[in-house]
């Protein structure tokens, strides 16, 4: 029984997609519903399974094709890793369809069907879960591919009106990045092709990669797989296309691409790259700290200079991903097992982020900083869940957004040590700091100060009721992590333990006094 | 006898001006005829390899070309009026929509 | 267990106050002020637990520090523990900052009751403006301790951005209030991350951030035989954080803007919260700090060139909360003064092994605890006067007020008593603390050595500080209640305030008078620090009650060095604001000259900062966009124009004329032809 339930998290929202797709005409006010209706029963099974502790229960194992010397296979397995990834997938999918109006999306050109966007939503999240569930090299790479499709439609049907050049832009760069991806792929299945058999199963490559294969090879493959999770992530310099598509996606999209989506190139690098050619990630280290650096100070210093807050929101993701990639360079205990939590965390905090940046267009009517001001007055609660979010964003303690930030540190700080280049650390010191500013400059703009007369203030109105209900959620969330770490890194210890016991990485480089 | 190469070479001389012809002429109805010349060209390389070396398989493959030519010539003839019809002339110069 | 065990209470009642305020605050109403009462009477619980800890601490526990902690979570191998931790140091912490704010709760209750359903909002976060400061003071380590510091930043914000919207008195101030708020902000958050840093390092170099792990001598010694550079640099990171939070030289900035908060947050960032708590982290960091006597005589630096400068600040400003500010920044100058040179005289004391330097050295420490709490009483009191004032007459500027003594009888005694503590007058609380700062730098000159000019110099700046402070501040009471009656921005005022805000305003004045007698009663020996049998202890020395203080003191020269030039400086004040026999005009060329346009400008701090921070932070970001929009998508939309102009390019070819097809088509047979040709002469068969 236990072993049907991860396919089940991928076939619901599969089910839901399909229902959804065909609700056109009279049926299409009741599509919200639907939507909901499944991202709610996923849900619920992605709780059942993170709160179930032994995750082997639940692993699938089905033949697909085997053929001419080829093997794969539906396997589907969990683990510390992946867990917070799939509850985080499942918890925003019902939160967006929450938020998300009836009709929002046919501000620009002419007006969509609803029901095609809803299953849109469960498409993505079809692919998404795939991605976080598989277990086989074939079948990961489809669903990297299916999550990506309907998120170009997504932006292209329901975006904004630059929403066609920043959909193809997302495509085709997404999309060479997956093709590199599928080389290094290859490269690794064929080098761990066993008795003629070419298995794409997770285990029978890192049985055959891991250890054996030469660091030369491994360094190789290593770099073409960095290179196409490094562009999701998405690192500096491949980071063009985030915020162009961020500008242009529907809130919803925004959300998942945001809060999920880019998790996966992260995901991939732990789970592949360091997982299974563990001799040739000390080579790429360097590269992985100088490009997470790069991504922390750059994209502060780009959010400064954004007018338009999303755009703001965007570049502050790029940023706090510059995070996480600092902290896989560590290859340490630590870092690995912040960069997932900062992943879990960067996902709840920029889920809210997007909210209000989305909110802020429904309600004002734009999102040009220099347009707002003195918001504050007229819209108590939409200004307290910005503070928040924002607060959250910048790492204040007390809430999640820190300890993702001061397990790195931490964990980067370890690593300046083992390397004897500790003044590196001023510059972790300063993105925090730029962080505050430009969060606390974009809030004095917006918020506060003397009410704007640039847009007709008589007529705002403040959050609505579902809007309040996606957000309080993602906040009460945000401060329950934020008091208690523990409930989200209990899950990632035990992921963390496996691969520090297997010799993939040290606990931590300077050990415990 | 008169020996193979003077088959060979009077079918290449004829395959070369049907080859001209279709590469040159401005006519449609003159290029479709300078295909049919191509063909014949082949088919006397068939017949005569056929004499040769004895082999009745060349002459089937020459029943078969000439049925394929009237079929192609019907075909093309029958475009040829249509686009006749639709451009008023069968110059090659003016049917030249097919491009980017 | 005994009450000690309750000291979780203490943060946790003014966190809850805050959460059911902050949610149910609108629904409460107007009778409880919108939830106004209830954080006042959650406070004063707090208080009363605070007391009953202390209590129970000095009677059952005392000398030894009381800790308990549970595991909060491990971090590759690290504990993080979560606990509380009560010695002298955190009683006291805690005793002033509950009682001084519930006394501030209270006033309030009258100083924003037209405020109406804003209430909620001041009420939900000056409780948790407490809740940190209470956190920080009782909390059991560092990373706990920067928690709350933290979240008093965040308050901080909120507060001083409390009218930044809708301000009543107009957009400019709004304005105005926004930008104060983010640069308390942003000001502190620089030394925040300074001590974050800090605190990495030390995390890593002692494996623990605990007090009773990180404080311990044993610990610290060998953690500084295996790598002093780093002790050193976190010692020195964590000042940074103190320089940032206390708003010490140059770092100093933020505090003046503050004041466009409401004043009952100035008096408690001033008095109760936030600036206290980096004197709290150095007295707490003591032993750290004390592992080289360079960065104590750093500490002593920036502490007296702080109290120094913003004392000059003060001379010449019209606006009465500006002066106050002015004042608390000089006298949190002379609080670091204080540690740095008692630091410094222990530090050397451990290097030279001479016991008697640490014994003068922890005096040190005693008097800059003492002028904290000293320092609370008479600021808070004197802040929520100059409340009551504004109130009344309706503008900050010290030129409208005048001639108030008759109209505000309650307010211009009780204010008067707060600044003749503050000025130092023989007997009231200040003046003990201000001259047991004073002789110990003293002392500390006479026994550093080779580098015992700068501590006389520093004695110079605090004598010369003692008296600007006289004058300052009597120029503003004479300027405030004396002279000739002018009444404020409408030309009257509404006479004394109502009894919520002056009963705080008595019993306050109490303290600001009486506080500095508790010395008497054994001060040196409560809140001192020590080594005890190789540990680090505050508190655990030998109380020596009695006059023995009192005698001390009157039998030094130095006291009456200081008290003849408090009382000049007052003459001087009366002389020039109430009598007029002295034009101040006079001194400044009528406010022309260089010197006093340079400190109206303070110093030109302002004007640094906004140039720095607008080239290094927006000037840099322009750049990064420009960089970003042009080279980087440049060569992205270049490379896929290219693409896409190649396929223009190429699609040329295809003129649709289908004999030119065919030439390409025989040509191409041609050529296969030909080179398979070339190729069977070259090698004679494929």
């Amino acid at each position: 029984m236990d072993s049907f339930v991860l396919p089940a998290l991928i076939l619901i929202p599969l089910v839901g997609t399909i229902i959804t797709l065909f609700m056109g005409g009279s049926r299409e006010k009741l599509a919200k519903i639907v939507a909901l209706a499944f991202t709610v029963i996923t849900l619920v099974i992605s709780t059942y399974v993170m709160l179930a502790g032994d995750y082997s229960q639940f692993d699938f194992n089905s033949g697909w094709i085997d053929s001419a010397g080829l093997k794969m296979s539906f396997i589907f397995t969990v683990d510390g890793l992946s867990i917070l990834m799939v509850f985080l997938t499942a918890l925003l999918e019902v939160l967006v369809i929450v938020f998300c109006h009836d009709g929002v999306h046919m501000e620009h050109g002419e007006p969509k069907r609803n029901n095609y966007f809803y299953s849109l939503l469960l498409a993505i999240e079809v692919g998404l879960m795939g991605v976080y569930l598989s277990a086989d090299y074939f079948l990961f790479y489809i669903m990297w591919e299916v999550s990506l499709i309907p998120m170009y439609f997504l932006i292209s049907w329901y975006g904004g009106p630059r929403r066609h050049y920043s959909a193809i832009k997302f495509f085709i760069y997404t999309h060479i990045a997956s093709l590199i991806m599928l080389i290094g792929i290859f490269a690794m299945a064929f080098q761990a092709a066993h008795g003629g058999v070419v298995d794409f199963g997770f285990e029978a490559v890192k049985n055959g990669v891991g250890l054996y294969a030469s660091e030369a090879f491994q360094t190789l493959v290593f770099g073409l797989l960095f290179f196409g999770f490094a562009v999701k992530m998405p690192a500096v310099p491949f980071h063009t296309w985030l915020p162009d598509a961020h500008t242009e996606a529907p809130t919803a999209g925004s959300v998942l691409l945001a809060g999920v989506m880019l998790k996966m190139g992260s995901y991939g690098i732990i789970r592949i790259c360091i997982e299974a050619l563990p001799l040739g990630a000390p080579n790429w280290q360097f590269i992985m700290i100088g490009m997470g650096i790069l991504a922390m100070i750059y994209g502060a210093y780009a959010c400064i200079a954004q007018r338009d807050l999303k755009k703001m929101v965007a570049y502050s993701s790029i940023s706090h991903m510059g995070l996480v990639m600092v902290a896989m360079g560590t290859l340490s205990g630590i870092g690995i097992e912040f960069a997932i939590f900062q992943m879990f965390a960067h996902g709840l905090i920029a889920a809210m982020l997007f909210m209000v940046c989305g909110a802020a267009h429904d309600h004002l009517g734009t999102r040009e900083i220099a347009l707002l001001g003195g918001i504050a007055g007229k819209l108590p609660l939409y200004a307290s869940f910005m503070m928040f979010c924002f607060m959250a964003s910048l790492g204040l303690p007390g809430l999640i957004g820190f300890w993702g930030e001061f397990g790195i540190v931490f964990a980067f700080y370890d690593w300046t040590v083992a390397n004897d280049m500790i003044y590196l650390l001023v510059f972790c010191l300063l993105s925090l700091l730029l962080t505050a500013g430009y969060y606390l400059w974009a809030m004095q703009r917006t918020l506060f100060g003397r009410e704007t007369k640039k847009i007709d203030m008589g007529k705002v109105t403040d959050l609505d009721k579902l809007e309040c209900v996606a957000l309080a959620v993602l906040a009460i969330a945000v401060a329950v992590y934020g008091i208690w770490p523990d409930c989200a890194l209990s899950f990632i210890q035990g992921y963390v333990d496996s691969i520090v016991n297997s010799g993939i990485v040290l606990p931590s480089l300077n050990g415990v006094i | 006898m008169i020996p193979l190469e003077y088959f060979l070479a009077f079918a290449a001389v004829l395959f070369v001006i049907g080859a001209y012809g279709v590469l040159t002429k401005p006519n449609t109805l003159i290029v479709l005829m300078c295909t049919e010349l191509m063909l014949n060209a082949a088919n006397i390389n068939f017949v005569a390899f056929s004499a040769f070396s004895g082999d009745a398989i060349g002459q089937v493959m020459v029943v078969m070309t000439i049925s394929v030519a009237a079929a192609e010539v019907a075909v093309g003839i029958a475009i040829l009026l249509n686009a006749y019809k639709v451009r008023k002339s069968t110059n090659t110069d003016d049917l030249v929509s097919m491009r980017w | 267990m005994g009450f000690v065990d309750l000291a979780w209470l203490v943060p946790l009642i003014p966190c809850l106050c805050f959460v059911i305020v902050g949610l149910f605050g609108t629904k409460m109403g107007e009778k409880t002020a919108y939830g106004g009462l209830l954080v006042v009477f959650g406070t004063a619980i707090s208080f009363l637990i605070a007391l009953l800890v202390s209590y129970d601490y000095f009677t059952a526990c005392y000398p030894a520090a009381v800790e308990s902690h549970i595991l909060w979570f491990t971090i590759g191998g690290y504990e993080i523990n979560i606990g509380y931790y009560i010695d002298s140091l955190s009683c006291l912490m805690m005793l002033f900052a509950s009682f001084i704010s519930t006394l501030i709760f209270v006033y309030s209750l009258g100083y924003m009751h037209d405020q109406e359903m804003r209430k909620r909002r001041y009420f939900a976060e000056v409780a948790l403006f407490l809740t940190g400061m209470l956190g920080l003071a009782v909390s059991s380590s560092l990373l706990e301790l920067f928690i709350f510091w933290e979240v008093m930043g965040l308050c901080s914000y909120l507060l001083i951005g409390f009218w930044s919207f809708r301000h009543p008195e107009g957009d400019d101030k709004a304005d105005n209030a926004a930008s104060a708020a983010k640069k308390a902000f942003l000001v502190t958050r620089l030394g925040d991350v300074c001590l974050m840093g800090g605190l990495f390092i030390l995390f890593l170099a002692m494996g623990s951030l605990d007090y009773t792990v990180v404080f311990n001598a044993d610990n610290l010694a060998a953690a500084w035989a295996a790598d002093s550079g780093k002790l050193l640099l976190a010692a020195l990171l964590i000042f940074g954080g103190v320089i940032g939070k206390s708003a010490q030289f140059p770092l100093l900035d933020w505090l003046p803007d503050a004041m466009a908060g409401p004043t009952t947050v100035s008096a408690l960032i001033h008095a109760a919260t936030m600036v206290k708590a980096g004197v709290y982290l150095v007295a707490r960091c003591f032993p750290l700090f004390c592992m080289d006597k360079d960065i104590m005589l750093f500490v002593a630096i920036i502490g007296g060139a702080t109290a120094f400068f913003t004392a000059t600040m003060a001379m010449n400003n019209m606006n009465i909360k500006k002066v106050l500010a002015y004042s608390t920044l000089s006298q949190l100058g002379y609080m670091f003064l204080s540690l740095g040179a008692g630091g410094y005289l222990v530090a050397l004391g451990m290097e030279t092994g001479e016991e008697h330097l640490m014994v003068i050295g922890a005096l040190g420490y005693t008097a800059g605890c003492l002028h904290m709490a000293n320092h609370a009483f008479f600021k808070a009191l004197l802040f929520l006067c100059s409340g009551s004032v504004i109130h009344s007459t309706g503008t900050e500027d010290m030129r409208l007020m005048g001639g108030l003594k008759e109209k505000m009888p309650k307010t211009a005694m009780t204010m008067l008593i707060g600044t003749l503590s503050i000025a130092g007058f023989p007997f009231f609380a200040g003046f003990f603390s201000k001259d047991l700062v004073l002789d110990v730098v003293f002392e500390t000159f006479e026994e550093s050595g080779s580098i015992s000019w700068v501590f006389i110099l520093l004695w110079i700046l605090g004598i010369v500080t003692a008296f600007m402070t006289a004058f300052y501040m009597f120029r503003l009471w004479f300027m405030t209640f004396m002279g000739e009656y002018k009444g404020g921005a409408h030309g009257h005022c509404h006479g004394e305030s109502p009894n919520c805000m002056t009963m705080p305003l008595m019993v306050l004045s109490i303290f600001a008078f009486a506080f500095g007698f508790t010395l008497t009663f054994g001060w040196d020996g409560v809140f001192t620090i020590g080594l005890v049998d190789g540990a680090w202890l505050v508190g655990g020395g030998e109380a020596e009650s009695g006059l023995h203080w009192i005698v001390e003191l009157f039998t030094n020269w130095k006291t009456y060095v200081t008290i003849v030039l408090v009382l000049l400086a007052i003459y001087l004040a009366h002389c020039m604001y109430v009598k007029g026999t002295m034009n101040p005009g006079k001194f400044n060329k009528d406010g022309k000259s260089a010197l006093y346009t340079t400190i109206s400008n303070r110093w030109y701090f302002p004007e640094l900062y906004n140039q720095l921070s607008w080239k290094l932070g927006y000037g840099v970001a322009k750049g990064v966009d420009f960089f970003d929009k042009q080279v980087i998508d440049g060569t992205v939309n270049g490379l896929s124009s290219s693409v896409v102009g190649g396929g223009d390019l190429m699609s040329k070819a295809q003129d649709g004329h289908v004999q030119s097809y065919a030439i390409i088509v025989v040509g191409g047979i041609v050529a296969l032809f030909v080179a398979a040709a070339l190729l069977f002469a070259q090698f004679g068969g494929l």
